[in-house]
């Protein structure tokens, strides 16, 4: 119970930290979006962490949900890292056929 | 036929003049030359590489100074290189190496499969007839990894699998092209050339060895970047 209104706060204080960059017009609207449905969701995990121990349970696992949620967070950040790390490539890329076009447009 | 030569250079100001003053006295037996051009690829140096090279380009028509704003690694600069030479229409590339270790008179050997039409690309090997004076731990722990992972990875058999002084053809600087911006462009071209079922050829080479060069970690970052540019595919 005591970790799970630790983690509540923490979700409240990411979820008034976003309103407040949002008021300030720090993010978009689609990343406010974004970020408010990922903070919803986790407050919802976590507020219903009895029930999600059911359906794990009925689906077979022998981890409480709790375990599961750490699971399927890891997977996501591995997937994140992964997609980053492709991206940086792409970027990389791109920024090497500009410097290469700039490098034959000034020949000396 | 004409005779490109691409030096990707990375803080050599103390070794690109005198390597550009012996790639320019290179002459064939009739004291024709044996270069048209002679093309510097700055990778975004921070000393006065590109400097150097910008004021010798504009005394000579043989050179020609290419320069990158900002450092993409010598994969990237020899496809700069290489995008140069099919512009302007070369027979012929070679790819060296600004640092002083390669033998400016070997041109004439691994241009010669080509000029006689028995390969399209011809790779310098350390690790034939010719001997070079070679780091111990460079010859016998990291060159024997780097020829098992091109074996492994690319089905690629050949004596030296990270040797920087090779010639190609026409059609192997079409078919060949550099995506690995960082050192592992040796193993890409490797691989590139058995792909598209290129002849291949390799002539021992003599290199004189002025610092330690690749390292063991830069070798990993070669498997690392060998294997990225693999899943990307």
């Amino acid at each position: 119970m005591f970790q799970q209104i630790i983690a509540i706060i923490i979700i409240l204080f990411f979820i008034v930290r976003m309103i407040w960059q949002k008021k300030n017009k720090k993010i978009k609207n689609n990343e406010f979006v974004f970020w408010l449905i990922f903070w919803g969701l986790a407050f919802f995990a976590i507020t219903s962490l009895k029930w999600i121990d059911k359906i794990v349970a009925n689906l077979g696992f022998t981890g409480s949900g709790i375990d599961i949620l750490l699971y399927i967070a890891i997977i996501i950040l591995f997937h994140l890292v992964i997609k980053i790390r492709f991206n940086q490539v792409k970027i990389n890329n791109q920024i090497t056929k500009l410097t290469r076009k700039i490098a034959l447009d000034e020949k000396d | 036929m004409k005779i490109f030569c691409i030096i990707p250079a990375y803080n050599e100001e103390k070794n690109i003049i005198e390597v550009l003053e012996k790639l320019q006295k290179l002459t064939f037996s009739n004291q024709e030359p044996v270069l048209e051009k002679i093309i510097v690829v700055d990778d975004g140096s921070q000393d006065r590489t590109s400097q150097l090279a910008s004021e010798i380009a504009k005394k000579n028509s043989q050179i020609i100074s290419l320069r990158h704003l900002i450092n993409r690694g010598q994969g990237a600069a020899l496809q700069t290189g290489n995008q140069y030479a099919i512009q302007e229409k070369a027979d012929l590339v070679v790819h060296f190496d600004a640092d002083n270790q390669f033998i400016a008179q070997e041109i004439k050997d691994i241009i010669k499969p080509i000029i006689e039409h028995e390969a399209d690309i011809v790779f310098g090997s350390r690790f034939l007839e010719k001997k070079s004076d070679i780091p111990f731990v460079k010859k016998n722990i990291i060159m024997p990894l780097a020829r098992i992972v091109n074996k492994v990875f690319l089905k690629i058999n050949l004596t030296d699998p990270q040797s920087g002084f090779r010639a190609m053809n026409k059609k192997a600087l079409k078919k060949i092209k550099i995506t690995n911006d960082g050192m592992a462009h040796c193993s890409e071209i490797l691989f590139k050339s058995f792909q598209n079922n290129l002849e291949i050829k390799e002539i021992p080479i003599t290199v004189i060895y002025h610092d330690y060069g690749q390292k063991l970690n830069g070798g990993i970052k070669i498997i690392k970047d060998l294997l990225i540019s693999k899943i990307l595919k």
